[in-house]
């Protein structure tokens, strides 16, 4: 019986190849989209959940009520690793980790820039990161002790054993390798390439004991059977005796396995984060599954009169229903294994850039693993039946004595359920199409924004070794060989803000004013490096103006926000010092360039700097210029390898996040409209094909090729039209809810669903209109002596 | 009695009137009769057939086919009741073009729950019978028609049915071709079988041991 079943299908497919191949296609497309969906989603399921003891590891967090709202974080004082385990009996392990460090590894001659930390040496007891060599009791015991990867001992030692090896570290302290740790895999948060014990902390003197100060992550190792609830009632209040600051922060464990999926905070209230995307996506995945199922619908019932007679004979000789309607299921089950055959060399071809453009991390597919096939093949059974479902109870239904008579009922028009499936398809076209466009709009509008100053041959370098002390030598160097036109030291990079606070004091501030204010702190021309816009006053200049290294220029939003008249002269408190305003810019974008540009305060030379802006003499070829200024590095700073960065390329990193949303939009309206497309196609082609005989009278009594293409084109496009008016609410609101995010957002114009309607409109139509003139074209002489 | 219809009546609801297809029909069948029904076109020809074949249901009467009350029948009983019991041959042959000769006769077995080595001894058996072994693996679009007519009334025997209801079988046919498989149908019913046949023309009704006339849905 089966095999019977399988062999009429087959030739089905073969003998009506333009069909199969609309169908496979269709659904291959649609399967290949889930499939890459589902990959990354279980990729993000899985993050952080390798740990053996995962169950039992927890962050610390606070929770601090600050004007009504309660503010939530995850960086803990370094003293409090040491509280937690004196006073909690149910803590098996705590490790603190300090923030990621760069240190310049050497050995002889290989001098390699590293990332890693240092952690307590409980750390490997409660993450599973195993070594290879070295043992987990004693490996971060000894103060110079350093534990690396494998892939980093490789770089730094090559195939010699690395373990035992001396290694220098920054130049000045030398460190013996005492493990290698198997490579991270990559489904983890942690990124490091080394770590070292926390005495090492404190041998720097970066440790300190003050709870004021939350810098560090803290991870906790629960005993096996601590009720964890009953736990977190009895730390609450763990700062009460030690921290007089702030004894009424709140201390909670935040269970490790939620961190990379939800961790994002509101009002004290976990609210979601990465979960929701993968909510999103998850959506995504299954209306593009039923776009492509709704068009191998559409297709086999436009079919159906084809079929008809099988349906009736099959009946006549004795099968019932039930048979019939496993024989349909069988082919679009037989269908959709041939169309997931399809979907896999998709997957396997575009997986690659898929990883590196949208997901940002490596996807692979576990062959090895049950539970792909598992997934694999229940996706392609419920395919195959939510396809097929239709078809094969509207297939099954037809009465053989009416089929076989010949009285059976051809309909020139679509059928109503038919309607509804093209236009369900179509209105998420042209969801997607209006977001593709709002969302390439909104980006575009927001790359066009004045920037307020101006990132052209603009570089930054980052201060370590030697370039501090010799920053003059440096800087004459380079403005006297007429590379640089100017050259500025600053807290940070002009495209980020790393320092502000709401203590600052103006006269006439509101004591409950507490709108941050950011800070840059820049030591002379920073006008002029930056090219930014002065309205007032002057550029920094510590030559003329020896008292500038206490002098502030304001953006034009800290001047608003001070309600200061007339700016020049006045002073403003910060820190302790008086800072007196020699200027005012424009306001410049230094943070997200889709929100308002906040209040900035640029203070002079007082304070602390690690970063160097050069601007590049643009009469000059670049190339040259970085050769040049390279080599003054090397002079000055031997020990480090010359390290710079773009601003402007640094700018164009802001705009990832929503680059990867367009990209997505763009993909996935693409391919509902291909899978669309496919469909609307096949039924065109069977619809002219249905209304063979009406055309050749037509012709016959001499209607014209462009009026019968008219004619056949017409049903369709009112079906889109419809789908329009649907799609033009649905995308209105669903795209002022994205853009509600930013504060320098497009609006939404009429032009938007215009330009979508109309492409809708234009693909529909091309794809109707080929068959439709097809058929116009035809002899009528031919069409009606075929009946 | 093979089959007994008492009193059938069966209609269809046309702009609130009532247009009645078959009219009080009364027909007693035994085993191994031969059945000619005649009459003009839209009499009930084919209706009174397919309601014999319970390819369709009748709205008033009683039919009892072997003992079994027809009419009080669920789908199922009745299916399985004609899949066993009756074999159909029709005027434009209705083989599948997807199927081969071969996989043609094979396919009732298929819906009745053969073996496989049971239903090749089957299709061989009836291949062998009509002379068509050598066509076996030909599609039907490759016979002429009364090759085709013979598949499909090998193809309605295959299950040795009690039973075959023809319609009209030799109507596409050449009056050749048409004696051949009107000698063929005389055959069967020397050898036993029950045979009901809707037929124009009055030579084809003549090998008939019976005939019935219709007009407008009423027995004559």
């Amino acid at each position: 019986m089966f095999r019977n079943y399988l062999k009429i299908a087959w030739r089905n497919l073969a003998r009506n190849k333009s069909f199969s191949l609309l169908n496979i296609l269709g659904l291959s497309i649609g399967l290949a989209v889930t499939a890459l969906i589902l990959l990354w989603i279980n990729f993000e399921l899985g993050f952080n959940q390798f740990h053996e003891k995962k169950d039992r590891i927890y962050e610390v967090y606070n929770k601090y009520e600050i004007d009504g709202e309660i503010w939530t974080w995850n960086s803990t004082p370094k003293i409090m690793a040491a509280a937690i385990k004196k006073d909690y009996p149910e803590v098996e392990a705590v490790s603190r980790y300090f923030y990621n460090n760069t240190f310049l590894f050497s050995k002889d001659e290989k001098r390699i820039k590293s990332t890693g930390t240092m952690v307590d040496p409980d750390f490997l007891k409660i993450f599973t990161f195993p070594l290879v060599e070295g043992d987990v009791e004693t490996v971060l015991e000894d103060v110079n002790s350093v534990v690396i990867t494998e892939d980093f001992a490789k770089k730094m030692f090559g195939n010699e054993p690395a373990v035992g090896k001396i290694v220098k570290v920054d130049n000045t302290d030398s460190f013996k390798v005492t493990g290698i740790l198997k490579n991270l895999p990559s489904n983890t948060e942690f990124n490091f390439e080394f770590l070292m014990p926390w005495k090492y902390v404190k041998q720097k003197g970066w440790d300190d004991e003050n709870w004021g100060n939350n810098s560090v992550a803290t991870y906790v190792l629960l005993k096996e059977g601590v009720n964890y609830v009953a736990f977190s009632k009895k730390i609450k209040s763990l700062r009460k005796s030690y921290d007089k600051g702030a004894p009424d922060m709140v201390t909670f464990l935040y269970p490790y396995t939620r961190s990379h999926l939800y961790s994002e905070f509101e009002n004290g209230e976990e609210i979601g984060g990465l979960i929701d995307l993968i909510r999103l996506f998850g959506i995504i995945a299954i209306i593009v599954l039923v776009i492509a199922c709704i068009n191998f619908m559409n297709l086999s019932t436009a079919r159906s009169e084809k079929r008809a007679k099988e349906v009736g004979v099959r009946k006549a000789v004795g099968a019932q229903k039930k048979a019939l309607i496993g024989q349909f299921l069988g082919e679009s089950i037989l269908i959709s294994f041939l169309s997931a055959l399809l979907a896999l060399a998709i997957v396997l071809i575009v997986l690659p850039s898929f990883s590196e453009q949208v997901v940002g991390r490596e996807l692979t597919i576990e062959w090895a693993n049950p539970w792909f096939w598992i997934a694999a093949i229940s996706i392609i059974l419920i395919t195959g039946i939510l396809a097929g479902s239709y078809p094969a109870l509207y297939l099954s239904a037809f009465r053989p004595s009416s089929v076989l008579k010949g009285t059976f009922n051809k309909k020139n028009t679509l059928i109503t359920p038919r309607k509804v499936l093209v236009i369900t398809q179509f209105s998420i076209a042209i969801i997607l199409i209006t977001s593709t466009i709002v969302v390439k709009k909104q980006i575009d509008n927001v790359q066009n924004r004045q920037l307020g100053y101006n990132k052209n041959s603009l570089i930054y370098i980052q201060m370590e070794g030697d370039i501090e002390k010799n920053y003059e030598i440096i800087k004459s160097e380079l403005l006297d060989s007429g590379i640089a036109s100017s050259i500025t030291k600053t807290n940070s990079p002009i495209t980020e803000s790393w320092s502000n606070t709401w203590g600052f004091e103006w006269k006439g501030k509101d004591e409950e004013n507490k709108t941050l204010v950011h800070r840059l702190v820049a030591d002379e021309t920073v006008v002029r490096t930056m090219g930014l816009q002065l309205i007032e006053g002057r550029d920094f200049d510590l030559k003329k103006y020896a008292t500038d290294s206490t002098a502030a220029i304001l953006n034009e939003s800290a001047v608003s926000l001070m309600k200061l008249k007339n700016p020049i002269g006045q002073t403003i408190k910060d820190n302790g010092t008086d800072w007196r305003i020699v200027g005012v810019v424009k306001d410049f974008v230094f943070n997200s360039p889709f929100q308002k540009i906040e209040p900035m305060v640029i203070e002079g030379a007082r304070a602390w700097f690690n970063v160097i802006h050069i601007k590049f003499n643009l009469e000059r070829n670049m190339s040259d210029n970085l050769a040049f200024t390279k080599t003054i590095f090397n002079k000055y700073n031997p020990e480090y390898p010359f390290n710079y960065e773009f601003v402007d390329a640094d700018y164009a990193e802001k705009f990832v996040t929503e680059e990867r949303t367009e990209k997505l939009a763009s993909l996935f309206s693409l391919l509902t409209i291909l899978i669309s497309c496919l469909g609307l196609f096949g039924l065109a082609s069977y619809m002219a094909e249905n209304r063979i005989k009406e055309i050749g009278i037509r012709k016959v009594l001499g209607a014209s090729v462009s009026g019968i293409t008219t004619l056949l084109s017409k049903d369709f496009l009112k079906l889109v039209l419809i789908s329009i008016v649907i799609a033009i609410p649905i995308s209105w609101y669903a795209m002022n809810q994205w853009l509600e995010e930013f504060d320098f957002r497009i609006a939404i114009s009429w032009q938007i669903f215009a330009i979508a309607g109309i492409l809708a409109m234009a693909i529909a139509f091309l794809t109707v209109s080929y068959q439709a003139i097809k058929a116009a074209k035809s002899n009528p002489v031919k069409s009606l002596r075929t009946e | 009695m093979l089959l007994q219809l008492n009193n059938i009546f069966k209609w269809v609801n046309s702009g609130g009137q009532r247009i009645f297809l078959l009219k009080d029909i009364n027909l007693n069948v035994e085993e191994g009769e031969f059945i000619s029904i005649m009459g003009p076109s839209g009499s009930g020809k084919s209706t009174l057939l397919n309601v014999i074949g319970m390819l369709d249901g009748f709205e008033e009467g009683e039919y009892h086919f072997l003992d079994e009350s027809v009419h009080s029948l669920k789908e199922k009983h009745r299916a399985n009741l004609y899949k066993e019991y009756i074999g159909f041959v029709f005027q434009s042959y209705h083989l599948l073009d997807d199927l081969t000769v071969k996989e043609n006769l094979e396919m009732p077995l298929l819906y009745k729950k053969f073996k496989g080595s049971e239903r090749k001894a089957m299709v061989a058996d009836m291949l062998d019978r009509f002379n068509i072994v050598g066509k076996k693996d030909l599609f039907p679009a490759q016979l002429s028609g009364g090759q085709q007519q013979l598949v499909g009334i090998a193809r309605a025997l295959i299950s040795n049915p009690k039973l075959i209801l023809a319609d009209e079988p030799t109507g596409n046919l050449n009056s050749k071709q048409g004696e051949e498989i009107m000698e063929l149908f005389k055959q069967l019913n020397e050898e036993g079988v029950t045979i009901i046949q809707v037929t124009h023309s009055e030579k084809n009704a003549e090998y008939g041991s019976r005939i019935i006339n219709l007009l407008d849905g009423r027995m004559i």
